[in-house]
């Protein structure tokens, strides 16, 4: 999706508060929702769903509202979406179901139990061998899919180096559809000429991890 | 059942646009109490979740994975190869770090992570993201003028050191390795602890100092 949340390159953002206070939440809200996001969820959600649902917020919203505003937002409208809530209850702030058993207490050694369980993996086995070895020169796609990718803007259409191979991973583009896919993993590294025209000369390189069909071999 | 339909979506969005109270602290507490209502969380677990994201789980963790690295070297060459097993080891295997890669600053290389499309960041080693890690000004502007971005955080490069910057695409996350600081001989794993700040971890910190405790 062509949208305000693929932001790597855009220009006219400002300064950086380089000042900000080091504390994990700035006001009580922001750990309530970022709590709520770590035991509330819908159970065929996936990561690549949740991220999608996060792009579909309004542009404007997107970029002007707080940060863990959006994850509330987020979180509201993919309970709507898969039936957990609705518009009414939410607006209303009444909820129409009787209640259901109230979920046991979790204390603190539960949490870290689960903050453990939540190394989750993505990597997959599949017969399919990988298409490309370290070294190996490639070009990235034209991709514009309607739906969620992570194939960000700034790097389609450009000459890159496969750098690793991670094995086959979750397919994020199909998983944000509902569908397990797996396909081979790379991290492709691109010299910072090659994306940009004022990098000229510059030694900096960008290295992203990108899934086998976004790529195609360079031509020779 | 999730609809996987991103036109339904957008319709919803738009709905909560016009009806949700502006206020952000307004909008998850009415998430909070409905969700309680309706039996699908406890709030006393979700006091536990931010008392354990407030105390344990935070830059503390990869501070310490940072001055075992510098003191073991049997431990930095587990890490670089293998960093899940490695932080495993301290029990610190947890939210998006099961496929976890260490990148070491040297003499001639920096490193500098961001998420352009997101906001994907190793929780479990350096517990929430900064909130400038998650502004546009940060995901837009790393990538395409890291060197501008790290002199705005006091970081001033020579041309010829090489700025390695990684873009956090998929489910891999990424920990920069900072290099030791100078005149810390003797000293013990958590007094080298104490020097790693969390934006060296990130990339946006470069030169640790005996005296940089913070």
């Amino acid at each position: 999706m062509d949208g305000v949340h693929d932001l790597g390159g855009k220009q006219g953002f400002g300064p950086i508060d380089v000042d900000e206070v080091e504390v994990p939440f700035h006001a009580d809200w922001e750990g309530r929702m970022w709590a709520i996001a770590q035991c509330a969820r819908s159970p065929d959600w996936t990561i690549d769903w949740w991220r999608h649902v996060r792009e579909l917020i309004d542009p404007v919203d997107y970029l002007s509202r707080p940060y863990f505003d959006s994850w509330a937002q987020t979180h509201i409208a993919a309970f709507i979406d898969s039936g957990e809530l609705t518009l009414d209850e939410i607006v209303s702030n009444q909820s129409a179901a009787i209640p259901a058993n109230q979920q046991p207490s979790q204390d603190n050694e539960d949490i870290f139990a689960a903050i453990e369980a939540q190394a989750y993996r993505f990597d997959r086995e599949i017969e399919a061998q990988p298409a490309y070895r370290v070294g190996d020169r490639v070009f990235t796609r034209q991709l514009l899919p309607r739906h969620h990718t992570r194939l960000p803007a700034y790097a389609r259409g450009k000459p890159g180096v496969i750098h690793a191979h991670h094995g086959a991973h979750v397919f994020a583009d199909a998983s944000a559809q509902g569908n397990e896919i797996a396909q081979h993993l790379y991290s492709v590294v691109f010299e910072a000429g090659d994306l940009w025209i004022e990098a000229g000369n510059r030694k900096d390189r960008v290295f992203i991890d990108l899934w086998e069909s976004y790529l195609d071999p360079a031509q020779d | 059942m999730t609809s996987f339909d991103p036109d339904a979506v957008s319709k919803i969005h738009r709905h909560l646009h016009s009806h949700l109270p502006s206020e952000s602290a307004l909008r998850v507490k009415a998430l909070e109490s409905l969700l309680v209502e309706k039996g699908l969380v406890d709030s006393a677990t979700i006091d536990a979740w931010v008392e354990a994201y407030s105390e344990e789980v935070g830059p503390k963790r990869g501070a310490l994975v940072v001055a075992k690295a510098w003191i073991d070297p049997g431990f930095k060459s587990r890490l670089m190869q293998d960093a899940v097993s490695a932080i495993d080891e301290l029990g610190y295997l947890g939210k998006a770090t099961a496929h976890l890669k260490v990148v070491e600053n040297t003499a001639t290389i920096h490193n500098l992570v961001v998420c352009t499309l997101c906001s994907c960041y190793p929780f479990s080693i350096l517990g929430i993201a900064p909130n400038w890690y998650k502004t546009a000004a940060y995901r837009s502007r790393a990538v395409r003028d890291p060197r501008g971005v790290l002199e705005e955080f006091g970081v001033d490069l020579d041309d010829d050191i090489e700025v390695r910057v990684w873009d956090s695409t998929a489910e891999l996350r990424y920990l920069v390795l900072p290099q030791r600081p100078e005149a810390t001989q003797g000293f013990s794993e958590a007094a080298l602890a104490k020097l790693v700040t969390r934006n060296s971890m990130i990339g946006t910190h470069r030169t640790l100092s005996p005296g940089s405790e913070g």
